[in-house]
């Protein structure tokens, strides 16, 4: 009896112990579990390849561009050899990029708008962005120090790849998204100008209206794109159109999500959806949206310079210009574009083949190479005297582009820590506007994000 | 004395024991043990940030569940999970039983039509959520036009925030209720027919020997089906992911658990805890069942 007792309790004993293992995997105990891994494929006998894997998630004009020059890489360094791995974007990336950089199983790392949401002394209690607590806990190489980070514009490494002082990111673009997309035929058809102003904008979609056109297709159920044209609303209208100055003030409690100029954001993009935005349009995925513009249903679609290529895909004889929002009366105002810096790379300090990441991230930044990448990806281009050969870029975008680039709300943003769902993910929602939704007015929603703001101060 | 020692004696005799220790093991270490590690968790710091230390905060994160500035979205997650639970348990079992019973009576084709409504459960979540998206497509989906031919109305389905989480209990019953019906089936046929034709002499109509023999001796399987439901209901989260992703007022507990693990911060004392509250609230409902139910089930 004792001995099939102690039987059962040593055994016990030592399921309990690995059962101890597989609870903490996802927590400290990898620091041990990866530090083997390292030595074994970190130091490769000589002459055998080593692997230089890279992280990124599905975008296909990017992809092949990228994977082009992984094999312009290969050819060039033959001692490495890059394994590209793609997820699906969003949440199933962001989970692939935690699994990976936790399990120190990756060396070069993509993120969409690197450096954001970095608590200031004006946001106490906000929440420390997942690449600072991995920059902060050594996880990402320093890249100060890279002759290559000189490639790139000095004002866009500063604004996008820098923290405390140093470099850690590669923004390898921009994209603007304040703005339509609209149809050339049909405007010169109906004798239409681009709008400057507020005013001439509604006079514009009256027009369209009138004359049987569907003047805007957005697609509101991926919800979203609805926030694109309240980026270039709340960049000119709040604070003045100095939108830093109103996030701090509403962090210090000297503006508000119910003051007269949030309102107005909200009111002016809830005319459009009511009056203006195809019926139905909350039905609307982002991949279909496309083709209501490019087959002329509508006049106009609300949709980033990065859809260019799509739209040019959708019907290769459309002819379509972009203009930025005219969210105020004032046309000197709204004469420019917001956006973000889009793809962003880290290196990984911990990784397995730290010197193959650097070797890489320098091979891309090759003029040559960037030029190539810039082009297929569309993006504006972060560093200097890159040719696009791109019309659209430079016929459509550039009048748009003199003067710095204006950053996006949902990039210059901080929220509160459990802020509530009218206002998560730095976003105004204006999908609660929606034919439908449980906000009749502007104020009524302001004044529910107001309230959900206060409510969730750090106490 | 062969049989007392079936195993041989002395060391052999541990073998049986060995060889259950290997699921044993395999249980522990991939469900009892990351289950366990949970309800800790739910009482640290801890994060998904290699080398971060993890310190104890008492009852910091069942706090923020209930108190935090948005958990009044929590409570109503917390609302809508209990709503449906409610509805999918008894529309689901009730429509289940009801076509179990059809096919029972021995009709035509009655492999063919049990095949039918067990398809979708085959389906998988990914496929019914496509299939329903295209139906129920607001701009050119047949339902819609059905809608609009029917009564001259428009419906924004899973992109309407207050019908969206209505359409979603019927696609997880539509999903689901062809398992119940077969549960329920097998239960009706392990009915003797003899119960039947002695009621049949004592001139019970239709409805009292379904109330008083078929339904008495299908209790066990309703309560599996009660049971399975309610667990179903209240875990429920992937036909919300595929659908409306959580908007549209569709979030439940189970989403909420999914959502902050993967998607929120990289804290994991809050999902931790959030996944305790939903434990617990599951086993209130199911031992409250079971205890109502068992009472029910009669020896044949």
């Amino acid at each position: 009896m004792v001995k099939r007792l102690s039987a059962v309790l040593l055994s016990s004993v030592l399921l309990l112990s690995l059962a101890a293992c597989g609870g903490g995997g996802n927590g400290a105990n990898n620091e041990a579990g990866n530090a083997p891994k390292n030595e074994a494929t970190g130091k490769p006998a000589s002459g055998e390849k080593t692997v230089v894997k890279i992280l990124h998630w599905k975008q296909e004009n990017i992809n092949k561009a990228i994977e082009e020059i992984n094999k312009k890489f290969e050819e060039k360094y033959p001692e490495y050899k890059v394994e590209y791995t793609t997820t699906g974007p969003d949440d199933e990336f962001k989970q692939a990029q935690r699994a990976r950089i936790t399990a120190g199983d990756v060396d070069v790392l993509a993120d969409l708008s690197g450096m954001r949401l970095s608590p200031k002394e004006w946001t106490p209690g906000a929440k420390v962005p997942d690449w600072q607590q991995w920059i902060d806990s050594g996880l990402i190489a320093d890249l100060t120090d890279q002759p290559f980070v000189k490639n790139y514009n000095a004002n866009d490494i500063a604004k996008a790849g820098t923290y405390k002082d140093k470099v850690y990111a590669l923004p390898t673009g921009k994209v603007a998204m304040s703005g339509f997309f609209y149809n050339k035929e049909i405007f010169e058809q109906h004798g239409l100008a681009v709008p400057a102003t507020w005013t001439e904008f509604i006079k514009v979609l009256d027009t369209l209206k009138e004359k049987n056109v569907v003047p805007i297709v957005v697609a509101g159920k991926d919800v979203w794109p609805l926030k694109l044209p309240v980026f270039g609303l709340q960049a000119k209208i709040l604070g003045g159109g100095d939108q830093q100055k109103w996030i701090e003030g509403v962090w210090k409690g000297q503006a508000a999500y119910n003051d007269a100029e949030a309102v107005e954001v909200l009111d002016k993009m809830k005319t459009l959806q009511d009056k203006y935005i195809i019926d139905g349009f909350m039905g609307i995925d982002y991949a279909t949206a496309p083709s209501f513009f490019a087959t002329g249903k509508a006049a106009l679609i609300a949709d980033g310079t990065w859809d260019a290529p799509t739209i040019a895909t959708a019907n290769p004889d459309l002819k379509f210009g972009y203009f930025p929002i005219p969210a105020t009366e004032d046309a000197a105002k709204n004469k420019s574009l917001v956006g973000k810096y889009d793809v962003t790379w880290y290196a990984a300090d911990k990784g397995p083949n730290k010197e193959g990441a650097l070797k890489w991230l320098e091979f891309f930044s090759e003029p040559e190479n960037y030029t190539s990448y810039v082009k297929a990806a569309g993006f504006l281009p972060t560093q200097d005297n890159i040719q696009t050969d791109s019309e659209f870029i430079d016929k459509e975008l550039s009048p748009y582009l003199s003067g710095d680039f204006e950053l996006a709300y949902e990039i210059l943003m901080i929220n509160r820590d459990n802020v509530g769902e009218h206002l998560a993910a730095e976003g105004v929602h204006t999908e609660y506007l929606a034919p439908g939704g449980e906000f009749k007015t502007a104020k009524e929603l302001a004044d529910v994000q107001q309230q959900e703001w206060e409510a969730a101060a750090p106490k | 004395m062969k049989e007392m020692y079936p195993f041989g004696k002395g060391l052999a005799r541990y073998v049986p024991l060995l060889l259950l220790m290997l699921p044993m093991a395999l249980y522990i270490v991939f469900y009892f043990g990351p289950s366990v590690m949970t309800v800790i968790y739910s009482f640290t710091d801890i994060t998904n940030v290699p080398g971060s230390k993890m310190n104890f905060v008492g009852l910091d994160n069942y706090y923020d569940v209930f108190f935090a500035g948005n958990s009044g979205e929590r409570v109503d997650s917390i609302i809508r999970t209990l709503y449906f639970m409610f509805i999918v348990t008894v529309v689901q079992n009730g429509v289940a039983l009801l076509v179990a019973v059809i096919i029972n009576q021995r009709l035509k084709g009655d492999y063919f039509y049990r095949a039918v409504f067990f398809l979708p459960v085959v389906l998988g979540v990914a496929v019914v959520a496509l299939v329903w998206g295209m139906m129920f497509d607001p701009l050119s989906g047949p339902v819609n036009q059905l809608y609009d031919v029917m009564f001259g109305y428009k419906d924004m389905f899973f992109g309407s925030f207050t019908h969206a989480f209505g359409y979603i209990i019927f696609v997880q019953i539509w999903m689901y209720m062809g398992y119940s019906m077969l549960i329920f089936l097998a239960g009706l046929q392990s009915v003797p027919k003899d119960l039947y034709e002695a009621g049949y002499i004592d001139g019970t109509s239709k409805w009292q020997s379904f109330k008083h023999i078929t339904f008495p001796l299908i209790a066990p399987s309703f309560t599996v089906n009660m049971l399975l439901s309610i667990i179903g209901a209240m875990s429920t989260f992937d036909i919300i992911l595929a659908t409306t992703d959580g908007r549209f007022n569709t979030r439940t507990m189970a989403y909420d658990v999914y959502k902050e693990t993967f998607r929120g911060s990289l804290q994991m004392g809050l999902p931790s805890a959030l996944s305790v509250v939903q434990f617990l609230m599951i086993l209130v409902f199911v031992v409250v069942a079971v205890k109502q139910m068992r009472k029910r089930e009669v020896e044949h």
